[in-house]
């Protein structure tokens, strides 16, 4: 279990909708209740919103249009037919779904403002249908007459009744938010979020998350929608507009983006906000705008934030070690053929074949630009070779997602170490274990101590000193117990002592069977713990021996040597 | 360590319950809550509708204030609800927006407090509801006052209609078209534009080819100005008889009188226009009071305003008292007489408007009175 | 001859945009953040120029050229305190607060406008005086004329500043690498702070000239920040040569597309469009300059 997020958290939220009850029923107006039923309602959205927005990490500019399609689904079936709140509930919520399900095909793969710009696309589109589609949608009129909410045939009438029944699927939003994001996967989602590069490389389905993430936002979204319309009794293309977006980033940046009890904090107090400044007359939108920006300023991360805190935490105080052979998969043969690859019109590998022994250690070394970084991609599935082939146990796997190659027994690090800010070591190193799908993955603890991180378990990764950055980064690829190891200018920033201990721990891990490639500059570090030394040049390989002849090979001491001393 | 959250939670909640405790309930006089789009697109009409409402209620012994109901049903409702909770309400000042009203109309039956607004929209007084009230000419007044002085008037035969995509453009359009064919002289061209669009140009180009010998416009205020100074710097031969937008002296300012020369527009009334001692003495305190022009809607606002006042100053002390009196009183305003035709349409007249180029300042050029035959 | 009118608007039009779209990517990259009061920038330089213009004296040659340093100064001044206000005191903390400050400062302009100004759509004066000319049967408007003039003078200008002055280099090297820029001993938050003023000085400038046509109301930023939005992105974030021919794109499909089809299909054909560019080229359409590293 992780313990990044507080397991207690939900205790918080549930007092404040417990005290919130007390208020509804005891002393709020009907006007009090109407802003409480609209901030249920904003609540669900904001709930939603968190799962794309917040975890996934990705600006989607769509969460206003789920709202509006689910608006509108509810809004032309009840004034049409009026079948029943039962049955428009849940189509709301399907449409919406559905929509998102079929755009996040070609969308979802989009990156940052990209993706932002698609989902906003979208959404302008589906404001236009609305207004100009008057024959469904009745134009930018919209359409009047929603009947109230009624189920089994009680009529959830204005105030108290319609109260009642939005918190109530209000509170089962919070349920399911809570459900869906668990400590666990939230920090799945953090690392693929804070660390999207890495995080296929140890097994982690990145699309799939966002994909779940886009769903359950758009399902969320159409929900919010729905009832929307039965607060408001008619439908109109505000509810497709940007202005209901912009309310609902607001809310979930004031509020918070990843906890329940941020979603309530935003809904809540933005529903109420503007309507508290109302006697401000003609100035109470400025004097809104100021308020947002002092909080944002003093809360850049929530005003959750201050009220919920994660409990702090303490190292172990002592530790079992792994045993070496615990953590590698056996028999795991890694063989390349005729890989090439080209950037832009420069041919970063160019029909280079590669053969990695279950046991053995080879060195990759060459000059800036000679294609080393590339290899380890195309092998991992990080770029996807133009020719050639790469086999893993066996398995052909040059068409594979990165995160189906991991599964087969390759790990890998990074040239940068791509840690995600805001975890621990135990929770990075934890996360990769979960998603390695091996049986008897090593103890966390255990592999720790193995690497020599045992005394800053609980320290938060970011935090941590270059060289043991490396290291935990080493650790987590270790963590899926992989058959083959690739590492990435491991040595480059260590000290000396640094050195010496990752080379030992590559010996072990050899010993018990791990097949594992040394990407590095640092001939000092590679020729005593290399079986065999391969030099790269402009996309080739210039020469593959024993660490000793290939030093010693002309071509290497020309491409290599040659282009530094120019 | 433990208490902190439950201390933050209070705090949250007995923020939330703060807004329980704002308003106080002391035994009020009569009040008309005035709920108008004062920020957002519509807030130029917004702002003549509450300054008419003002005008009138100021000097009253009626309470009043001032309610920001934006571009939403949402917020429209939010600000009603605040308003009816103040208690003593007798009726309400309601925005023009067309999906506000449709959205109040209900809460107003439920709450039966009659609605008092200058709204086009057709729809809102076909709702069957006893409590909305109509003062200004709905979008079956004057845009049949537009559609005829264009056939009838400047003999067209071939008219082009250019309306916003927003509820006020929409519902006009669908009325311009009715009469143009019951007129016998069906539109050759219709395009809805967006309130945001830019060039007109394009939209133009269509129009002079499309063979069209008028062009109606049914815009708000900027786009109404903008397809006027293009349509003249075209060369667009033939003449504009535009929606109430043109009528309003804001929108009048943005063009030279040059470019208004010749451009005739629909409204209930143009208060600026009228030589009558009443209408000159009402635009002279708005001016004092506002340092603005009125418009139609302010004088429209005003004017139904009043005749709440009217209701009370005959004995009205409650919504329903109210209800009864708009149902079936006669008034006669600054801008027309009005009364009900059953439905809350309490105005049936419109006018005619042509600027000569000289000055910024219309004439009126044709007054179509009693156009639904309820006087 | 219609298509060199309407060509002639679309080019204006662009250009107006361009110097919105090339302001906010200004700021981008001196930032990382998205500036999302931009398009209320824009507004508030129209409404300079109106409130300016009451100090005119009547019947001056080349009004709006007159009042155009004015709005720059004004707006430059407008960005400094947004910078200083909602970017540095976050600068630190995750981009998405960013996005909330900006709307905040979005919403105080818009209201502060419509409190003290109203509502009413308001026109700038012209910049060199209203009217056309005829060319070979084509009526050739001064005011669009003078506003591509313009917009390429203010381009040629901020092209200047950029390849030629240390201030430039500074800033550029700034946007590329900051902490690098930093142990260089450049004051990197000067830096910043300089990129808001200019981005917002050209998009108060592209206020002046879009507001004597177009008019300005106080409800203008958000339709601006959107297509400020689509021009960056579907250029390629980062990119100011991008930014430029994704204005230029969305002009030409405002006027050129409405006029063979309508207003509403050309709206939704320029969404359409959007979607269809980033399915085939992700990076936008001049690929993207500041890049994600492995």
């Amino acid at each position: 279990m992780i313990r990044a997020v507080r397991s207690s958290s939900f205790a918080i939220p549930a007092a404040v909708v417990a005290v919130l009850a007390v208020y509804a029923l005891g002393f709020a107006s009907s006007y009090d209740q109407r802003l409480l039923t609209l901030a249920g309602v904003y609540l669900i959205l904001v709930l939603g919103y968190q799962f794309i927005f917040g975890h996934a990490g990705a600006l989607s500019l769509a969460q206003g249009s789920f709202f509006g399609v689910g608006a509108y689904t509810t809004g032309i079936l009840a004034t049409a037919w009026n079948p029943g709140f039962v049955v428009t509930f849940p189509l709301s919520i399907l449409c919406a779904s559905l929509i998102a399900g079929l755009v996040a095909i070609p969308v979802l793969r989009l990156q940052t403002h990209y993706f932002a710009l698609a989902t906003l696309a979208l959404s302008q589109l589906l404001l236009l249908v609305a207004v100009n589609w008057e024959g469904l949608t009745g134009g930018a009129n919209g359409l009047a007459g929603v009947p109230p909410i009624e189920v089994l045939g009680w009529t959830a009438s204005r105030g108290l009744p319609l109260l009642a029944v939005v918190w109530a699927i209000a509170g089962t939003a919070m349920l399911v938010a809570r459900w869906q994001m668990g400590p666990d996967r939230t920090a799945s989602f953090t690392v693929a979020r804070e660390a999207p590069i890495a995080a296929p490389a140890f097994g982690m389905d990145t699309q799939m998350m966002r994909f779940r993430a886009f769903l359950l936002s758009a399902a969320f979204g159409g929900a919010a929608g729905a009832l929307f319309v039965h607060t408001n009794r008619v439908v109109s293309p505000e509810t497709l507009g940007f202005g209901v977006m912009v309310t609902c980033l607001t809310m979930t940046v004031v509020g918070g983006r990843y906890t329940v009890l941020g979603a309530l904090i935003g809904a809540l107090l933005l529903t109420h906000l503007p309507e508290w400044l109302r006697d401000l007359d003609r100035y109470y939108l400025v004097a809104l705008g100021v308020l947002l920006l002092v909080m944002v300023v003093f809360a850049p991360n929530g005003l959750a934030a201050f009220v919920s805190r994660s409990p702090s935490r303490t190292a172990p105080n002592s530790l079992a070690t792994a045993h070496p052979a615990d953590l590698v998969r056996g028999d795991v043969r890694l063989v390349a053929t005729a890989l090439s690859k080209t950037y832009g019109g420069i041919r970063a590998l160019d029909g280079v074949s590669l053969d990695l022994q279950p046991g053995e250690i080879v060195g990759i070394i060459g000059p800036n630009g000679a294609g080393k970084t590339t290899l380890a991609n195309v092998l991992t599935g990080t770029a996807r070779a133009e020719s050639g082939t790469v086999l893993v146990a066996g398995i052909d796997v040059t068409k594979r997602n990165p995160h189906e190659i991991a599964r087969l027994g390759i790990a890998r690090t990074f040239q940068t170490p791509q840690l995600p800010s805001g975890l621990s070591v135990e929770d990075i190193v934890e996360t990769a274990r979960r998603h390695a799908a091996v049986p008897q993955p090593p103890e966390t603890n255990a592999l720790l101590s193995f690497c020599g991180l045992a005394s800053i378990v609980p320290i938060a990764a970011d935090t941590l000193p270059h060289g043991t950055r490396r290291m935990v980064e080493i650790c987590r690829a270790v963590a899926a117990r992989p058959g083959i190891l690739i590492l990435d200018e491991p040595a480059a920033g260590l000290t000396p002592k640094e050195q010496l201990d990752l080379g030992t721990l590559c010996r072990s891990l050899a010993t018990a069977g791990m097949g594992i490639l040394l990407i590095d500059h640092n001939i000092d570090f590679l020729r005593p713990i290399t079986d065999r030394l391969v030099c790269m040049d402009a996309g080739r390989i210039v020469a593959d021996g024993p660490p000793g002849e290939t030093l010693e090979d002309p071509r290497v001491r020309e491409a290599y040597f040659g282009l530094d001393i120019q | 360590m433990r208490s902190f959250p439950f201390f933050g939670a209070v705090v949250i909640v007995a923020a939330t319950a703060w807004s329980a405790v704002m308003p106080t309930r002391a035994e009020d006089p009569l009040r008309i809550p005035v709920l108008v789009p004062i920020t957002g697109f519509l807030s130029l009409e917004g702002t003549s509708q509450k300054n008419g409402a003002e005008l009138a209620l100021v000097g009253s012994k009626v309470a009043f204030s001032v309610e920001d109901t934006a571009t939403s049903p949402e917020i429209a409702i939010n600000a009603f609800e605040r308003a009816a909770d103040a208690g003593g309400v007798v009726a309400v000042v309601a925005p023009m927006l067309g999906t506000q009203m449709l959205a109040l109309v209900p809460l107003a039956d439920e709450f039966e407090l009659p609605l008092v607004t200058v709204s086009g929209t057709a729809k809102i007084t076909d709702l069957g509801s006893p409590n909305v009230f109509r003062f200004f000419p709905g979008d079956v007044v004057v845009k049949e006052a537009q559609a005829r002085y264009a056939v009838e008037e400047l003999g067209a035969k071939r008219p082009a209609i250019v309306y916003q995509t927003t509820a006020y453009g929409q519902s006009g359009r669908a009325e311009l078209q009715d009469n143009l064919l019951a007129l016998d002289a069906p539109p050759v061209f219709e395009e809805g534009l967006d309130v945001s669009v830019k060039d007109l140009l394009p939209v133009l180009t269509k129009v002079r080819d499309s063979g069209a010998d008028a062009l109606l416009l049914h815009l708000h205020s900027g786009p109404t100005a903008l397809a006027v100074r293009q349509a003249k710097a075209l060369g667009l031969d033939m003449p504009i008889i535009a929606g109430s937008a043109m009528h309003q002296p804001e929108t009048a300012a943005l063009l030279a009188p040059a470019e208004l020369g010749g451009v005739c527009a629909e409204t209930g009334s143009s208060p600026v226009s009228e030589t009558s001692e009443e209408v000159r003495t009402f635009v002279d305190a708005y001016r004092r009071a506002f340092d603005r022009e009125p418009d139609a809607f302010a004088l429209g606002q005003y004017d139904g305003t009043k005749m709440v006042l009217a209701a009370i100053a005959a004995g009205a002390r409650t919504p329903a008292d109210v209800r009864t009196y708009l149902q079936t009183a006669r008034h006669d305003g600054l801008a027309m007489t009005y009364m009900s035709d059953g439905t809350g349409n309490m105005a049936h007249s419109a006018v005619i408007i042509c600027y000569d180029g000289e000055d910024r300042v219309p004439d009126i050029v044709k007054r179509y009175g009693n156009l639904t035959g309820v006087l | 001859m219609l298509i060199a009118q309407l060509l002639l608007n679309a080019l204006a039009l662009g250009a107006a945009y361009a110097l919105v779209a090339i302001g906010f990517v200004l700021v981008l990259n001196a930032t990382t953040a998205v500036n999302f009061a931009h398009g209320e920038s824009v507004v508030a330089g129209g409404f300079a120029a109106v409130a300016l213009a009451l100090f005119l004296p009547d019947g001056i040659a080349l009004p709006g050229l007159i009042l155009l340093p004015g709005v720059l100064a004004l707006s430059a001044i407008l960005g400094l305190a947004i910078g200083a206000l909602a970017y540095l005191p976050i600068r630190d903390r995750p981009p998405v607060s960013v996005f909330v400050t900006t709307i905040a400062v979005g919403i105080i302009i818009a209201n502060g406008l419509n409190a003290t100004f109203g509502a009413a759509p308001r026109t700038a004066p012209p910049l060199v005086g209203t009217g056309g000319f005829e060319l070979a049967g084509a009526v050739l408007s001064r005011q669009s004329l003078a506003i591509i003039a313009t917009a390429v003078a203010l381009l040629g200008g901020l092209a200047f500043l950029l390849q030629r002055t240390q201030l430039g280099r500074r800033f550029r090297a700034c946007s590329q690498d900051p902490e690098m820029a930093r142990a260089l001993g450049i004051r990197v938050t000067r830096m910043t702070l300089a990129g808001f003023m200019i981005g917002t000085a050209l998009a108060g400038a592209a206020g002046l000239l879009l507001a004597h046509q177009f008019f300005v109301t106080p409800a203008d930023g958000a339709i601006l920040i959107l297509k400020a939005y689509i021009a960056v992105v579907i250029g390629g974030w980062g990119s100011l040569r991008g930014a430029a021919a994704g204005a230029l794109l969305i002009a030409l499909f405002e006027v050129g597309v409405a006029a063979l089809a309508s207003q509403p299909v050309a709206e939704g054909a320029l969404y359409v469009a959007v979607l269809l560019i980033l399915l085939f080229r992700p990076q936008g359409l001049f690929g993207e300059t500041q890049q994600v590293r492995a």
